[in-house]
């Protein structure tokens, strides 16, 4: 017991002090949370507006407010020539020249124009201008002429809950960072162990090679927990994530995805021939995960042979658990597809470690 | 009892001989030499006893514990140097001490551990910041810390310069006074005289000789070494062929005769001079050493 425990130590001591690992394990992830999470993909959609006047007169100025007040418009004034290269530069919805006197009192024939310069090339933000301003026009108009709607719509919204990026995103960042932290971490050091003959040392002591591998696998089990409530908390203060479910069932997913991928690690390091090899063969089992896993988004909209596969990746089977314990809460029986697939998959990764690791070179007694 | 018994140990790679039916016995408390050149078969033979090559055929015994059946209670009785010492890098000197002494689940004082190798100022750096002297003083403690019966060192000062070779040397001469059985290879002739009290000489998986020092000079017969400079019409192969000569060493006008009679030898080398055939400068006669008796017993030199 007390060499497992100073062997944890130590391992956990290395780890930390390993500043490569410490970037793979904590910055790295972090980073891909902030970007994403501050590219903020489903904030409300604005259009923005140049708005050309001069010295509008008093009826004038109420219809300008009128414009100005409506959220969806973020309103940029300027001269016409500043304007115009704003919309040309693709920076602007549509530009409005509004002339001083665009409401004179009623009777009068020929009503004045307000020119709506848009982009050709972006119809759809031209035509949501235009019809805002159509509506705006036909209710001025209509409060002009004293006359009375027809009827009225009365909006009732009906609260459903939607989900933040942020939280599609959090999860699937938790998850990638494990599975990292779980691959290249094992892969690598004891790639280095057996090429530097440290294993061979270790294997000259009364030690048992289970040990030396469970210290290792305790430290990494730990630093998972620590990369896991770490993010949690950051998206808990940066972006006003929440966690819907139960941390336990939370903490049963982050060690059954941490074991899948262990696994896959000294698999790696097992056939690895040489050490420089160990992050080719690791990139290239991993990469393909990090896009189809659920990670940053939905493998579902992909063709379908791809989504078919991505269905079925261990990365998938512990994003999607975890996104479904933080963000809808869910328990036990609602993830328990997830559940088996990575148990499935632990046992598989673990069986394969088993057969293909060795602390010794085999000889040929 | 003797420390290690070995009989019959026999190692195939493949077609490959590693070593070859070899049998000696170590005594309690000795310091004995495995001594050959690079692919004589040593460090197979130390880590088939060390229990970490399993044997093709053979019996080692340590402390009277077979090695093939319970390789675990040697490990725990034994303290191993492995020729590549190399450790954890982000360990400092005095976390790994503590860390080997776990292996065994024990602990140990490590200022006194350290003090004994003399890496008191070190304890606080890694691995890789120590000279290539202080790293196998490193590597002894760490095979120390268990309080071995048996300590195997491989090859402890290849690489190293010569004033850490001698640093090396007083460190296993002190390990030896306290009692402990030492068993270590080496390819350099003269740590073998200077530590070992019994050598074995191998070579091509044989073991070719085993014998004191002393008695490995006396049996090859060989008294002297003779190192001479000539120039002149002789043919160089002539001094090899002089009264007494078994062995010559030549390079670029020097030349040293291993003789098993130098007043012979010598007879014959300044007859040669008389005769004005050579032109003799720088001669001088030493005591013969083990790498002469190498060069004898198996006609090629230790290194090349």
């Amino acid at each position: 017991m007390y060499c497992l425990y100073v062997l944890t130590v130590v391992s956990m001591k290395m780890f930390v002090r390993n500043r490569q690992a410490m970037f793979f394990t904590l910055f790295f992830p972090l980073l891909f949370l902030l970007i994403f999470g501050y590219m903020n993909f489903d904030a409300p959609l604005r259009l923005h507006i140049g708005l050309v006047t001069h010295h509008p007169d008093a009826p004038t100025d109420r219809f300008l407010g009128q414009i100005r007040s409506m959220d969806v418009f973020r309103i940029h004034q300027g001269a016409l020539k500043d304007e115009l290269s704003a919309l040309g530069a693709g920076n602007r919805a549509a530009v409005l020249d509004v002339p001083d006197d665009l409401l004179t009192p009623a009777g009068r024939s020929d009503p004045k124009t307000l020119t709506a310069y848009t982009n050709a090339a972006e119809p759809t933000a031209s035509q949501a201008v235009l019809s805002i301003l159509d509506q705006l026009v036909d209710k001025t108009s209509l409060a002009a002429a004293h006359a009375r709607s027809l009827f009225v719509i009365q909006p009732k919204s009906v609260s459903v809950h939607q989900t933040r990026y942020i939280e599609f995103l959090l999860p699937g960042v938790i998850a990638m960072a494990v599975m990292q932290m779980s691959v290249f971490s094992v892969a690598h050091v004891f790639a280095i162990y057996k090429e530097k003959g440290i294993l061979k040392r270790l294997m000259a002591t009364p030690m048992r090679p289970i040990q030396f591998v469970s210290a290792n696998i305790i430290t990494r089990l730990i630093i998972a927990m620590v990369q896991t409530f770490l993010f949690l908390w950051i998206g808990l203060r940066m972006f006003h994530t929440h966690v819907a479910g139960a941390y336990w069932l939370l903490t049963v997913c982050v060690i059954l995805g941490s074991v899948i991928f262990l696994g896959l690690g000294f698999t790696i390091s097992a056939v690895s021939k040489t050490n420089e090899s160990v992050p080719v063969i690791a990139n290239l089992v991993v990469m393909p995960m990090l896009f189809l896993g659920n990670v940053f988004f939905s493998a579902s909209n992909m063709p379908a042979i791809l989504a078919g596969v991505a269905k079925y990746l261990p990365l998938t089977f512990f994003a999607d658990a975890l996104r479904a314990v933080m963000t809808e809460g869910a328990g036990v029986w609602s993830i328990v597809r997830q559940l088996v697939g990575m148990t499935v998959w632990s046992v598989a990764m673990v069986g394969l470690a088993t057969v293909t690791f060795r602390f010794q070179e085999r000889q040929n007694a | 009892m003797a420390a290690i018994e070995v009989s019959h140990l026999t190692k195939r790679f493949g077609a490959l001989t590693a070593v070859d039916d070899i049998s000696f016995a170590v005594q309690s408390g000795e310091t004995f030499g495995v001594l050959g050149p690079n692919g004589a078969g040593k460090t197979t033979t130390l880590e088939m006893i060390e229990g970490l090559t399993p044997p093709t055929a053979g019996q080692i015994h340590v402390e009277g514990i077979d090695v093939r059946k319970n390789p675990a209670a040697v490990k725990a009785i034994i303290g191993v140097q492995l020729q590549a010492s190399s450790f954890f890098d982000k360990l400092t000197v005095a976390e790994l001490i503590v860390t080997f002494a776990a292996l065994y689940n024990r602990r140990v004082n490590v200022d006194r551990m350290l003090a004994d190798v003399q890496l008191t100022e070190k304890a606080g750096n890694t691995a890789k910041e120590l000279s290539g002297g202080q790293r196998q003083r490193l590597s002894i403690a760490a095979a120390l810390v268990n309080d071995p019966k048996v300590l195997f060192l491989d090859e402890p000062t290849t690489g190293l310069d010569p004033q850490a070779r001698r640093n090396l040397w007083e460190l296993i001469q002190q390990i030896k006074q306290s009692g402990k059985t030492v068993v270590l290879t080496t390819h350099y002739m003269e740590e073998a005289e200077i530590l070992c009290d019994r050598i074995a000489i191998m070579d091509h998986a044989r073991i070719i000789a085993l014998d004191s020092p002393a008695g490995l000079l006396a049996a090859s017969g060989i008294g002297s070494r003779i190192e001479f400079k000539a120039s002149g019409s002789v043919q160089e192969n002539t001094f090899g062929q002089l009264a007494g000569v078994v062995g010559l060493e030549r390079n670029n006008g020097s030349f040293c005769a291993i003789t098993s009679d130098s007043q012979a030898t010598l007879d014959a080398l300044f007859a040669l001079a008389r005769g004005g055939a050579v032109k003799l400068e720088e001669l001088a006669v030493r005591r013969a050493t083990l790498e002469d008796v190498f060069l004898k017993l198996t006609g090629h030199q230790l290194r090349e």
